[in-house]
């Protein structure tokens, strides 16, 4: 028991750190205003309910000791998780009894995010010391059901946790799946209030069992099918199954900005540009192993170039002007251009760098990204890039008569070449180029040693992903209609970075899934603006600590990343609960 | 066993509420009906279909949707913020009072929709996206920056035939001919006029001959600049250098000394803070430039300015908008101001409020003179009329000034633009007085 | 570039294409051009006509500023060095760790500054603020290397480096989320305005603090790693770790040492940072930060004296540069392009001389 107490008490510590982090950052009370079910489950309210909960979790992990795994057992648990949960809810209440004490006003001159709209949210308007008393009892009782969380059946925990998961997206989506229901003539106001424009309680129990329901189905059909039949049928089944889903999500994407109206297409829109920017990372970053901190560039050069030969003006505070190099051509003609260009400076750039070691490497990328930027908005360059005020009238690729524009009409613009660019990596992928990035990836002087070329391999990532990435820009050119240095600072190649990170290196559902909810979110969620850059950070480091496969892994990265992990995942086994991880390793047998 | 029982029940249970909820008694009001128009008791019947992007039918018992696309977030947020305060306070107004109570338009609450126009491009472009896919939109009151606008937030809004009012865009171009989109309007100055007001002041009154420009990355300082630089030459002056930094620099002293090389009379960097106090900061360290006089613009006008420069701010001139023109007056005096501290808890954190003060009422009087009422109580807003309307204002008293606006969208077209001294300046006391003041038209500076 | 892969291709003219060495062409170019960029820059700005001309006073207070700057940089350097020397990795949020430093430091300051406290007793409270900040920088980085580093310690390269990414964006977000985004002026102790006039030539007295303070750090710094027997332990662990440890030296405990020790150094800077630009924010981290690591490279990654002498260099040049290679040149607004010069150094001094200027000059193969 001894032991129960300390993990006990650590895992509430740490909870009641991260809950007043929240708090002080201004997390709780920013999120606090976006209703998720009804006006009573608010994003601010997950936020102060996830640590407890998450402490008592981790304080009742399984855990190798001696080289046998101990969980303890369901009362010990349900008391360490009390004691988790109820530290970290009493830790919070003591911080705010404390901040009283000292006066809010005074705290706020340093902490500016302390606000009276955080207290009343914290103390869930009871104001101290009855706020303080909530918390503790909140804690412990979020703490108990973390602490047998485990405990309870796995069949059953699943289809729980998946439908709780289900409807906390559905809050989430609340701009979407309400307007693509409306546009489908789909009575909807059951399911989302128009007043607090989060799901209704109704609606949030529906989800939650029609989620919970259909995973204990699914759950069941493949116990039952896997018990009677191992391993035949499946794979035929599963090919169908794969080529059913194809289908659907082309039918969904060409669909979808039909009936998910003007807002999510333009978001779909910037989503599709970062998708092409971040294949072209994945490409130098994931296939090739060159951590290139710099991409925003080749964004940067896409855009201006395309400015430039189809006939931008410079905006200056006299009006437009024609810039003193440019040219008047058609989208489709310069596309090739500015794709030779991305490739040349990709190429170019990489060529004197190429005998440097991957962390010389990344820093030569970050200032190359930089230098761009800065020539760009210089007065120096200013006649042929228009400086701070940057350029207009960028064409709108017509083609055929259609207007590329337009929020719809754009998206199938940046499907059309997200598609052209993902063949273009699934092809290189599996090519004589992809397998020499792995050997090099692995190690490069090995490779070396096998007559592996590797510095023209590494040219040719750069030049390629340098392609894509030029590719992305243009694309953003067309879809803002001008182009100004502000929206090419670092945090495009951060961004960028985040999103392949994410998805997984080197894997391309990956960095499809990373684009969408590291921009497609902030996006559709106001609040997350602030706090972009924030999470951006937190998920870095979280994703390279715990996993750094990303998402969707791809298998052959996962097993260079993740050497220490498979040990563990090996005692994981003994108790067989079926980990997902093992699921897309079974799959890929290729 | 049990599973299959679970699952049934789950299945069940899954069922019922579907058919409870289909079966749900679901009556949500709102009809919008037709574009049509209608016959209403102000007028004849407004035609819907001929005027190209239609009309907005505000039903019975409705809100008119009004929009506002402010820097709300992010390091400009004092900026964005303190806009949308103003259009708040307008619409409490409407009922002639600021009592805390919102008034109505033409007998319809106002709904307020509030978007970040993220001080960029593609901030403008979203958050305009936003608003135009709303179809009860009315009107939009922003945007705070001008990269927001330029040829994003405006197009996207003028093709849904969405006026956009800006109160704090200053860049020419927006009102440019040729590059104008119609649907734009602006109750700021238009920043041809402020450097043309900095140069009179720099060579007229402090008797410069030479002066240096400092610019940052943003269009407003590059636009600013180079307006003053113009002019100031015109007049017979000598533009010694003209130098750009990045707002994130912190260390101007080379760059300063430099300048000093050249012993220019001024230095106007028209940026923002903190760059401009920390340019203000550190020349007090340059000997070469004790005699050079520093002056900043309205982006330089927030109370970091002096928290940060410190002692070495005295003496230095900020140009913005002459406050104290109707900073005596005793509306703004008396009824706004107090009002905006108890909506806000602050005094205001930058110049522009009024602007949007004036804006919305802009709209609002607009929307009176061309709104339809229909005899169900509904309300036809043909989009047309109402830029025309808004265009067409003439002589309006607001607490800027008289607001007259041309045919181009600049409304603030004569403009009064006082130069003050730290530490005389609006932002730390209202009641400052500027030490220069002078108030030009478009038309003056239309060159 | 073996023979079966030239045949691969399409051999012939393509083929011998293909072993025309690019990387020497390129380099060959970028070396030329570089020079003559140099050199004709110069040499136009130090001809420019008398009336353009920089005055020798001018050029001697670029020469200052540069090197108070540099001596900024080369302590911020020496945290990056000392890190890299026995970890093999760049702390990307070694800049963060700085920044953490100045900003508390702020506070305080600026209380005391109202209150009198900083003008009556303008030592002591300089004093202390440096003890604040060295706290609150060595937390940070101890923080840092328990959460984000020691966890990856056996990772392939590529893992750590974007962690540390992570932790800098996420520092310097969480300070502005606590804190606020606005730029916080950083009161100046009025003992410590104006100039001072050593050997003729008056120097801010801020700028004399910094190169005392910064000097005295670094002998510090030298002598403890040279004579004492933890500095001992870090240049064992340094060359090689797992000898190091099965010596006897608890590498873990080292490893740790050198975060606080680079740390301590970060708050120095941190105040003398702020007390020379007068401001502290939010991003302050990161321009710092990049140049301290160009810095370090320069004079020679895992050196002492090498981060001093980068510092001092990329101090000088970063104030210099703009002046003498470009204003020549008819470059308008060239101190806008500051970074750029400072990047490109970077860049070259990491093509041609990657084991900076006391290095040996290999290029350090993966």
């Amino acid at each position: 028991m001894t032991v129960g107490t300390r993990t006990g008490v650590r895992a509430g510590l740490i909870g009641g750190v991260v809950l007043v982090y929240l708090a002080m950052v201004g997390m709780i009370a920013a999120f606090d205003d976006l209703n998720l079910i009804g006006e009573q489950v608010t994003l601010g309210l997950v936020l102060l309910a996830a640590p407890p909960f998450g402490a008592a979790l981790l304080a009742v992990r399984p855990r190798v000791v001696g080289g046998r795994v101990e969980r303890p057992e369901p009362r010990a648990a349900l008391v360490t998780g009390m004691l988790a949960g109820g530290l970290s809810g009493a830790v919070l209440g003591a911080w705010a009894l404390v901040v009283d004490a000292i006066g809010i006003e005074r705290v706020r001159q340093v902490f500016v995010a302390v606000s009276p709209k955080l207290m009343d949210i914290i103390t869930f308007g009871r104001g101290l010391p009855v706020g303080a008393v909530i918390l503790l009892v909140g804690g412990v009782v979020l703490g108990a059901v973390g602490g047998v969380w485990r405990t309870i059946r796995y069949d059953l925990r699943r289809p729980l946790s998946v439908g709780a998961g289900v409807v906390l997206l559905m809050g989430l989506l609340q701009r979407i799946v309400p307007t693509i229901l409306d546009e489908l003539s789909i009575e909807r106001d059951w399911l989302y209030s128009k007043v607090t424009l989060g799901l209704t309680w109704l609606g949030a129990i529906v989800v939650f069992v029609v989620a919970a329901g259909v995973t204990a189905f699914v759950m069941d059909r493949r116990e039952r099918a896997g018990a009677a039949a191992p391993g035949a049928g499946t794979v035929e089944g599963r090919r169908a199954f794969r080529g059913v889903l194809l289908l659907a999500v082309a039918f969904g994407l060409i669909v979808l900005p039909q009936l998910a109206g003007t807002i999510v297409s333009e978001i779909l829109g910037s989503v599709g540009v970062y998708v092409l920017l971040a294949l072209g990372l994945n490409i130098v970053t994931g296939y090739a192993g060159m951590l290139h901190l710099g991409f925003g560039a080749f964004f940067l050069i896409g855009a201006y170039s395309t400015a430039l030969l189809t006939g931008a003006n410079l905006v200056t505070a006299f009006g437009l002007v024609a810039p003193q190099f440019s040219a008047n051509l058609d989208f489709y003609v310069a596309l090739p251009l500015v794709i030779a260009l991305g490739a040349g400076v990709g190429a170019l750039l990489a060529a004197p760098v190429l005998r440097l070691r991957g962390d010389y490497l990344a820093i030569v990328t970050l200032a190359f990204g930089q230098i761009a930027v800065i020539l760009v908005t210089s007065n120096w360059l200013q006649p042929i890039t228009g400086g701070p005020q940057g350029l207009r009238d960028v064409t709108d690729a017509e083609l055929l008569g259609v207007s590329f524009r337009t929020p719809q009409s754009f998206y199938y613009l940046v499907v059309a070449f997200c598609v052209i660019a993902v063949y273009v990596s699934w092809r290189l992928a599996s090519s004589r180029t992809g397998r020499a990035w792995n050997a090099m990836r692995e190690d490069e002087q090995v490779a070396d040693a096998m007559g592996v070329n590797t510095p023209r391999y590494k040219l040719l990532g750069f030049a390629i992903g340098g392609a894509i990435g030029a590719v992305g820009g243009a694309l953003f050119a067309v879809k803002v209609g001008t182009v100004q240095p502000g929206s090419f600072e670092i945090l495009v190649s951060i961004t960028t970075l985040a999103i392949v990170i994410l998805g997984g290196l080197g894997s391309v559902p990956g960095v499809v899934v990373g684009a969408l909810v590291l921009i497609g979110l902030p996006g559709l969620l106001s609040q997350f603006e602030e706090y972009r850059l924030l999470i951006y950070g937190a998920v870095l480091v979280a994703i390279m600590i715990l996993r750094p496969q990303g998402l969707i892994p791809n298998v052959r990265r996962s097993r260079e990343l993740q050497e220490e992990e498979r040990t563990q995942d090996a005692w994981q086994q003994i108790f067989g609960e079926p980990e997902s991880e093992q699921e897309p390793a079974a799959e890929d047998a290729r | 066993m049990r599973k299959r029982n679970r699952l049934a029940l789950f299945a069940l249970l899954g069922a019922l509420t579907l058919v409870a909820a289909a079966c749900a008694d679901e009556d949500e009001g709102g009809a919008e009906t037709g574009a049509t128009g209608g016959t209403g008791t102000t007028g004849a019947a407004v035609d819907c279909e001929a005027d190209p992007f239609g009309c907005v039918e505000v039903g019975a018992g409705e809100p008119i949707t009004v929009g506002t696309l402010l820097a709300i977030s992010g390091d400009v947020a004092f900026l964005g913020l303190d806009s949308q305060y103003g259009v708040e306070l307008a619409v409490d107004y409407l009922d002639g009072a600021f009592d805390g109570t919102p008034g109505q338009i033409a007998g319809h609450d106002v709904s307020l929709v509030n978007e970040d126009d993220g001080c960029s491009a593609e901030g403008g472009q979203a958050g305009a996206t936003k608003l135009a896919a709303n179809t009860q939109m009315v009107a939009v009151i922003g945007t705070s920056c001008s990269s927001a606008a330029l040829g994003v937030a405006d197009k996207i809004l003028a093709d849904q035939g969405i006026m956009l009012i800006s109160p704090s865009n200053t860049n020419p171009n927006l009102t440019a001919e040729g590059v104008t989109t119609g649907f734009y309007a602006r109750t700021a100055h238009n920043d041809k006029i402020q450097g043309a007001i900095v140069a009179d002041f720099a060579y007229d009154e402090l008797g410069a001959t030479s002066a240096a420009t400092i610019n940052d990355e943003s269009p407003y300082a590059d636009a600013l600049a180079a307006v003053f630089r113009s002019v100031f030459e015109s007049k017979g002056g000598t533009i010694t250098t003209f130098e750009a930094i990045q707002s994130s620099d912190t260390d101007f002293k080379p760059l300063l000394t430099s300048i000093a090389e050249q012993s220019p009379d001024v230095l106007y960097f028209p940026d923002f803070n903190p760059a401009c106090a920390l340019i203000t900061s550190q020349a007090a360290d340059i000997p070469g430039l004790a005699d050079t006089a520093l002056i900043g613009s309205d982006g330089c006008a927030d109370p970091s300015f002096t928290e940060t420069a410190g002692a070495a701010a005295d003496g230095a001139y900020i140009s913005q908008p002459d406050t104290s023109a109707f900073t005596q007056g005793d509306f703004y005096q008396n009824d706004f101001l107090p009002a905006y501290e108890e909506l806000v808890g602050d005094t205001p954190t930058a110049a522009f409020h009024a602007h949007s003060f004036d804006a919305m009422n802009i709209l609002a009087d607009a929307i009176e003179a061309v709104a339809v009422q229909n005899d169900d109580g509904s309300l036809t807003i043909p989009r047309t009329a109402l830029k025309d309307a808004v265009l067409a204002t003439s002589g309006y008293e607001g607490i800027t000034g008289t607001i007259t606006c041309d045919a181009l969208g600049d409304c603030a077209t004569l403009v009064t633009i006082g130069v003050y001294q730290v530490p005389d300046v609006p932002f730390d006391d209202p009641q400052a007085k500027p030490v220069f003041s002078e108030t030009k038209s478009l038309a003056d500076v239309a060159a | 570039m073996s023979a079966t892969g030239s045949r691969a291709v399409g051999g012939g003219a393509l083929g011998r294409l293909e072993r025309l060495p690019l990387r020497r062409i390129v380099l060959t170019a970028l070396s030329i051009g570089v020079l003559v960029a140099v050199v004709y820059g110069s040499y136009r700005t130090l001809t420019l006509p008398a009336g353009q001309r920089y005055s020798a006073s001018a050029w001697r207070d670029f020469i200052v500023l540069g090197i108070a700057q540099g001596a900024v940089y080369a302590l911020i350097a020496l945290g990056y060095t000392l890190v890299y020397g026995i970890l093999r990795m760049i702390n990307f949020a070694h800049g963060e760790v700085f920044m953490a430093g100045a900003f508390s430091s702020y506070f305080f300051a600026d209380a005391w500054k109202d209150s009198g406290f900083m003008d009556d007793r303008t030592w002591l409270s300089l004093v202390l603020l440096v003890l604040i900040a060295m706290g609150v920088s060595v937390l940070v980085a101890v923080l840092l290397e328990r959460i984000a580093y020691r966890p990856l310690r056996g990772a392939p390269r590529l893992v750590p480096l974007i962690t540390a990414i992570g932790a800098s964006l996420f520092l310097q977000n969480t300070f502005r989320g606590l804190f606020g985004s606005q730029t916080k002026g950083y009161p100046k102790p009025t003992a410590l305005e104006g100039t001072w006039t050593i050997l003729g030539i008056p120097i801010q007295k801020v700028q004399v603090i910094v190169l005392v303070v910064a000097t005295v750090s670094m002998i510090a710094l030298t002598l403890f790693v040279a004579r004492t027997k933890t500095g001992k332990s870090m240049r064992a662990a340094a060359e090689d770790q797992e000898i190091a440890s099965l010596m006897g030296i608890d590498v873990d405990r080292v490893i740790v040492t050198t975060f606080i020790i680079g740390g301590m150094l970060a708050g120095i800077a941190g105040v003398l940072f702020a007390l020379t630009f007068g401001n502290i924010s939010y991003f302050m981290g990161f321009a710092p930060g990049i140049t301290a690591f160009t810095a370090a490279v320069l004079g020679g990654i895992g050196s002492i004296s090498g981060a001093a002498i980068g510092g001092l260099t990329i101090g000088l040049l970063q104030s210099v540069g703009p002046a003498l290679l470009l204003t020549g040149a008819n470059v308008p607004s060239p101190f806008q392009l500051k970074d750029v010069v400072t990047f490109a150094i970077l860049i070259l001094v990491l093509v041609f001389r990657p084991g900076g200027i006391l290095g040996t000059g290999e290029a350090e193969k993966v």
